[in-house]
């Protein structure tokens, strides 16, 4: 007679480790799983090794100098950060933006929205396991806006073309003329890359019903951005809390319902479409002027006083918690980012799903090491 | 703010008015300042803390209501910053005062959007969480103070699980303990890295990292010839 406790194979949890090269992390990111079979019961997220020091770095350099470590954090949607930045200076010193460089911040903000989102498409299509197609039409998009980008800034990617006060120099005369060019392009590069996904069979079934969160669980989680939007909480700093002039302009907010994958992805879809309509109207309404104020102090020289400022960022709100004890440079500046709060609830999101779908999962929060880590 | 500060002086140097001014009727010209010299004598005693009052009714009073009903005995103190509401709470009611700030209905305070370390120097460590309402739309900063030889905090983490892994960054680069934290290891840092605390500012950058100028020095760095 058999003993009933012989029949059952005696197992053992296994931990493999992710990372940090590895090409589905986005960057030197390295994550432990604990598998049971082929399921996750653990993860232990190790983050860090992108870590520059920006913070501590800021404290000595001027605040004009410290533009650049904006540009160094979340890498593909630096004018969001730069921004964050340049308003909280703008609140200390009591700076007033010109209306024309408020116009061309938006339109290059929401430009390199689509931009961040047309990198998450792309790449997103790997993470689900059908290579190439997505990436090139995401690509190719990408690229016709990063020309105007390179175009505005003289740079490809660490723009460091914003200023506090308004911008660093005013764009080139046939600026308007090239973004209307693009438009139609983008617009059809982001039809493609909805024909191509939003009815894949591939998305579906990698994507429904995965990695899901509650609304309730992802505000508690801190998350924000498309994340939270596609659990169905209705947030987006620009209409809730408007900065800018983000209240002039006509535009809805996706939501999702379930918090999945597959709801994240047409979140995603959907605001970069939302983008395009946001940059049409600033261009009709782009405004001739000054793009710095008239009294500009040549030292910027804050009072003892703290300022939080916020924006939408393409992965969620960036905030910038400065600190300035008088003098030219910060004394404190906390960059509050996106993927480091959306990355936190990673456990929570992958436990209990397969292996596979981990890959997936990370690829959905849309992280950049260099924002998580800053 | 030099303008609010003359305001509550003007205030209080005209003596006949109220001592709780709503900030419409505050808005003395300012030459009521010019014509009564003694108030600057007033004014040097009261320069310590000028701080300005946050607005009437708004979220520091609802704050303020929730405690006293929830808590009493437990002080807020309470002051309009640059751009938020900031109010101070004691370090060792921390805990307390965010679980009603968290689930009074009046507050809502659901999301934490920020938790940070700032290094004050000789006044200890100071915690500083950005709470906000996804539900009221208000938001509020909530500050504690903790002593640099006894640097320890209540975690939050069971009232927002966003504040584990801001509270593990703190940690890293502050060496602030937040108690009963579920999993306080190293973050950011290398896991065998905790008794050196980047943030500090008993910690400076090296003479090369604060360097800005156009070209080396030609005697090089920390008395090191090499370039």
């Amino acid at each position: 007679m058999v003993q009933e406790h012989e029949l059952e194979p005696e197992t053992v949890d296994i931990g493999v480790n992710m990372g940090p090269q590895h090409p589905s992390t986005h960057g030197v990111f390295r994550m432990v799983l604990t598998i049971d079979g082929e399921r996750v019961v653990d993860v232990e997220p190790h983050i860090g090794y992108m870590h520059r020091g920006a913070e501590k770095l800021s404290e000595s350099m001027d605040y004009r100098a410290a533009i650049g470590f904006q540009d160094r954090t979340d890498y593909l949607a630096q004018f969001m950060n730069e921004q964050a930045y340049c308003m909280a200076v703008e609140e200390l010193l009591e700076l007033e933006v010109p209306e024309r460089s408020e116009y061309i911040r938006v339109i290059l903000c929401e430009l390199n929205r689509v931009t961040s989102h047309l990198m998450f498409l792309g790449a997103f299509g790997i993470d689900l396991g059908y290579f190439g197609t997505s990436f090139t039409y995401g690509f190719r998009e990408r690229e016709r806006i990063q020309d105007i980008f390179e175009e505005v800034t003289g740079d490809r990617l660490m723009y460091a073309y914003f200023r506090p006060g308004g911008l660093a120099w005013d764009v080139p005369d046939n600026f308007v003329q090239m973004v209307r060019d693009v438009l139609p392009h983008t617009r059809q590069g982001l039809k493609d890359l909805d024909l191509l996904m939003t009815q894949n069979e591939i998305v579906a079934v990698r994507t429904k019903g995965i990695g899901a969160m509650s609304a309730e669980e992802s505000i508690n989680w801190g998350l924000s951005g498309p994340l939270l939007r596609a659990a169905g909480v209705d947030w987006d700093l620009r209409k809730d809390k408007p900065y800018s002039i983000y209240d002039r302009f006509d535009y809805d907010i996706p939501l999702g319902s379930h918090g999945d994958l597959f709801d994240r992805f047409l979140v995603r879809l959907e605001e970069a479409r939302q983008s395009l309509c946001i940059v049409e109207q600033a261009l009709d309404q782009l405004p001739d002027g000054p793009i710095m104020p008239e009294k500009m102090p040549r030292r910027l020289r804050g009072p003892e006083a703290e300022v939080y400022t916020a924006v939408e960022g393409a992965r969620g709100e960036y905030g910038v918690y400065l600190v300035s004890k008088g003098g030219d440079k910060p004394y404190r500046l906390k960059m509050r980012s996106p993927s480091f709060c959306n990355l936190s609830a990673l456990r929570d999101m992958t436990v209990g799903s397969y292996v596979a779908d981990a890959v997936a999962i990370l690829g959905s929060i849309d992280i950049v090491l260099g924002c998580v880590d800053r | 703010m030099p303008d609010e500060d003359s305001e509550k002086d003007a205030g209080a140097s005209a003596g006949d008015q109220k001592e709780e001014e709503t900030p419409a009727a505050a808005e003395q010209p300012e030459d009521s300042k010019v014509e009564q010299p003694p108030a600057a004598e007033q004014k040097a005693e009261e320069e310590e803390d000028a701080r300005p009052r946050p607005p009437a009714g708004g979220i520091a009073d609802l704050l303020a209501a929730a405690v006293a009903e929830a808590l009493p005995g437990v002080k807020l103190e309470a002051y309009q910053g640059m751009t938020d509401v900031i109010v101070e709470v004691e370090r060792d009611d921390i805990l307390k005062v965010m679980s009603v700030a968290k689930d009074d209905p009046r507050l809502a305070l659901n999301f934490l959007r920020c938790l940070s370390g700032v290094d004050q120097e000789e006044d200890g460590f100071e915690v500083i969480y950005h709470l906000m309402s996804l539900e009221k739309k208000h938001d509020v900063v909530i500050k504690t103070n903790v002593a640099r030889d006894d640097a320890h905090v209540a975690s939050v983490a069971s009232v927002w699980k966003a504040a584990n892994w801001h509270e593990r960054e703190a940690r890293d680069m502050f060496g602030i303990t937040f108690d009963d934290h579920p999993h306080l290891v190293p973050l950011l840092l290398p896991e065998d890295m905790t008794d050196h605390f980047p943030l500090r500012k008993d910690n400076p950058l090296a003479e090369i990292e604060e360097w800005q100028g156009d070209e080396l020095p030609e005697e090089g760095f920390g008395g090191s010839k090499t370039r």
